[in-house]
């Protein structure tokens, strides 16, 4: 314990810790990613498949610039991108509003986790398309049924990651909390809470990651904007360039917005990342 | 080159003919078909493929020729069905298929219902309207056109892209109030407060004609020329038995789409069906020496598609000559 806490400002001040594993790794990543673009170039250029199938890359890159230029049946790659990044927020973020403050509450108590548990496992593993069928029917053709969709994606990873932090608390720091005097508001601002946020947080990662599956589903019916429909549409026209450059634009925004959430995480769990 | 592959397949096939016991058979084969109404359905509640062929026969049932074109890549289909507009899309950009037969043309089958309270009595009472038809098939084609002939800017309609049975949804919710879409959805919406404005056979009239028509995939067609003969031979006989036997047919129908007898027979009234004779002559496919109309259809869609940024460009008239192949037609009909 000691020797650890004499070291480590002494390595933090000769800059990055771990800096020879992270190197070997980013190489490892690095070359994936070269070896897969050199293999879908090799494809393309040696005519391997069928260039109706997979594109060249420069096809690809030509049309992500013609649709940021020029635009996809008529609106520019960011509308398309406002409209699905509005909807996905609409339903992931309302929810974050509901599922966490549910899944507290199932941990905490049984009788609550008793009245919601079958409805959430229920739904859970229907397949989005069979699901969105019936959100059409009950909600219309607009956006409602669109944000419905993702919010029922988001809400059980949420809900059960929630549920899970909430039952793992150690009884003993409560219990010592309690000793020494704490309030309710001290005990759930000074125990729960933190002992709670890492897996509410991971629950978020993973609630955003299976938001996302759903977008295209979500866009296919009566969609005249979003990257899913923009990919959707495309593919009828057989335009599979559009298709994989919105994948890519996806995969991409993915990226970033699980990067904001780990951001996020250190920001509200310092702890953790010391 | 097109012509030395063509004579060369048409001359393994002959070979293939003359020692079809030796020929291997497919395990199964399987029928992309599209949810509308025409003498396939005929074929398949009949058993006919199943009895030329002798083969078990797989129906994947296909919401419009879009969805079909869509499939082809991944390979599992041997014989499918598109309009004229899915066609020109997957013959202008290499689809691996071939367009084979006549499955029907299209006439009051496919129409554009309004909802009669909202009073559109004519094209320019649609702008602001919200309108669905499926994006990529025949009524999508039709509704630009007819906007467009009669002066209305298409962009000025909020067209949705829907499939005829989420588009009849749809139109019970009151969420659209038109729709240009066919049978059987299409008599939803003229039961729930709708009633037809235009419809495909007044738009054929017209200068725009549509179809359906039915593809088969290249490496199938290559590995088993036979079973295509045999396909065509068995849609020929489906097509005889709807225009000798309408009483039968309607029965078929309404059994194959869950419909009363005479909502059947009112929409084969809307369903041109072509005899195989004349399916190759100048007016449809046309022979395999002298390709027929068909081939100006896909060339006007296809000029039409390019006009809407739906398409990068128009191929070479020959692209869609390539497409249209009535050997096997001309091989069916030669030995009856």
């Amino acid at each position: 314990m000691t020797s650890v806490e004499q070291a480590s400002p002494d390595t933090a001040a000769r800059k990055p810790r771990f800096t020879f594993r992270l190197r070997v790794e980013h190489v490892l990543t690095a070359a994936t990613v070269v070896s897969l673009f050199a293999l879908w170039t090799l494809l393309s250029r040696y005519k391997l498949v069928n260039p109706l199938f997979l594109p060249a890359p420069e096809v690809v890159w030509r049309s992500f610039v013609e649709v940021l230029t020029v635009g996809y049946q008529g609106k520019l790659l960011h509308e398309h991108m406002a409209a699905s990044l509005g909807r996905i927020f609409a339903g992931y973020l309302s929810a974050c509003v509901i599922g966490i403050p549910l899944g507290l509450l199932m941990g905490l108590s049984t009788r609550v986790k008793a009245v919601f548990d079958p409805i959430v496992e229920f739904y859970r593993p229907l397949p989005p398309l069979a699901l969105y069928t019936l959100l059409v029917m009950w909600l219309g053709i607009g956006d409602a049924s669109k944000i419905a969709l993702l919010f029922l994606a988001a809400l059980p990873p949420l809900s059960i990651s929630a549920m899970q932090a909430a039952r793992s608390i150690d009884v003993g720091h409560i219990r010592a909390a309690q000793m020494l005097g704490a309030t309710p508001a001290q005990l759930f601002r000074h125990v729960f809470l933190p002992s709670c946020l890492p897996g509410i947080c991971t629950g978020m990662r993973i609630s955003l990651g299976f938001t996302y599956t759903v977008l295209v589903a979500s866009e296919i019916v009566a969609a005249t904007a979003g990257v899913g429909w923009m990919i959707w549409d495309a593919s009828k026209f057989l335009l599979s360039d559009v298709v994989i450059m919105g994948l890519f634009v996806l995969g991409l925004t993915g990226l970033a917005l699980d990067w904001l959430i780990r951001q996020l995480e250190r920001f509200i769990t310092p702890w953790r990342f010391i | 080159m097109a012509w030395t592959r063509t004579a060369l397949t048409l001359a393994a096939s002959v070979a293939f003919a003359a020692s079809a016991s030796a020929q291997q058979k497919p395990e199964k084969i399987v029928i992309g078909y599209l949810n509308l109404v025409n003498a396939q359905l005929v074929a398949k509640g009949l058993g006919l493929h199943e009895k030329e062929m002798g083969v078990p026969i797989e129906w994947v049932k296909f919401g419009s020729g879009g969805d079909v074109n869509r499939a082809v890549a991944a390979g599992q289909l041997a014989f499918g069905g598109v309009g004229n507009p899915p066609a020109t899309i997957g013959a202008g950009r290499g689809l691996p298929y071939k367009g084979i037969f006549v499955l029907n043309m299209l006439g009051p089958v496919e129409s554009l219902a309004v909802r009669t309270a909202k009073s559109i009595e004519k094209p320019q009472d649609l702008v602001g309207k919200t309108m669905a038809a499926p994006f990529g098939s025949t009524t999508h084609y039709l509704t630009i056109a007819y906007l467009r002939e009669n002066g209305v800017d298409p962009t000025s309609v909020k067209l949705l892209d829907m499939s005829p049975s989420d588009a009849a949804a749809a139109w019970i919710r009151g969420d659209i109030d038109a729709a240009y879409i066919w049978e059987p959805s299409l008599n939803k919406l003229v039961q729930n407060g709708g009633k037809i404005l235009m419809d495909s056979g007044t738009m054929a009239s017209r200068g725009y004609p549509t179809w359906d028509i039915a593809v088969v995939m290249d490496d199938f067609a290559a590995k088993y020329p036979d079973f295509v003969t045999k396909f065509v031979k068995s849609e020929c006989a489906a097509v005889d038995y709807w225009l000798k036997n309408p009483k039968e047919t309607a029965a078929i129908i309404a059994k194959e789409l869950s419909l009363s007898v005479e909502d059947a027979e009112r929409m084969m009234q809307g369903t041109g069906m072509v005899p195989c004779s004349k399916q190759i002559t100048e007016a449809y496919l046309g022979s395999s020496k002298a390709k027929g109309k068909f081939v100006d259809t896909l060339v006007s869609t296809a000029t039409f598609l390019t006009d809407q940024k739906r398409l990068p460009k128009v191929e070479a008239r020959s692209t869609y000559e390539d497409f249209i192949v009535p050997k096997y037609i001309e091989a069916a009909t030669a030995s009856n």
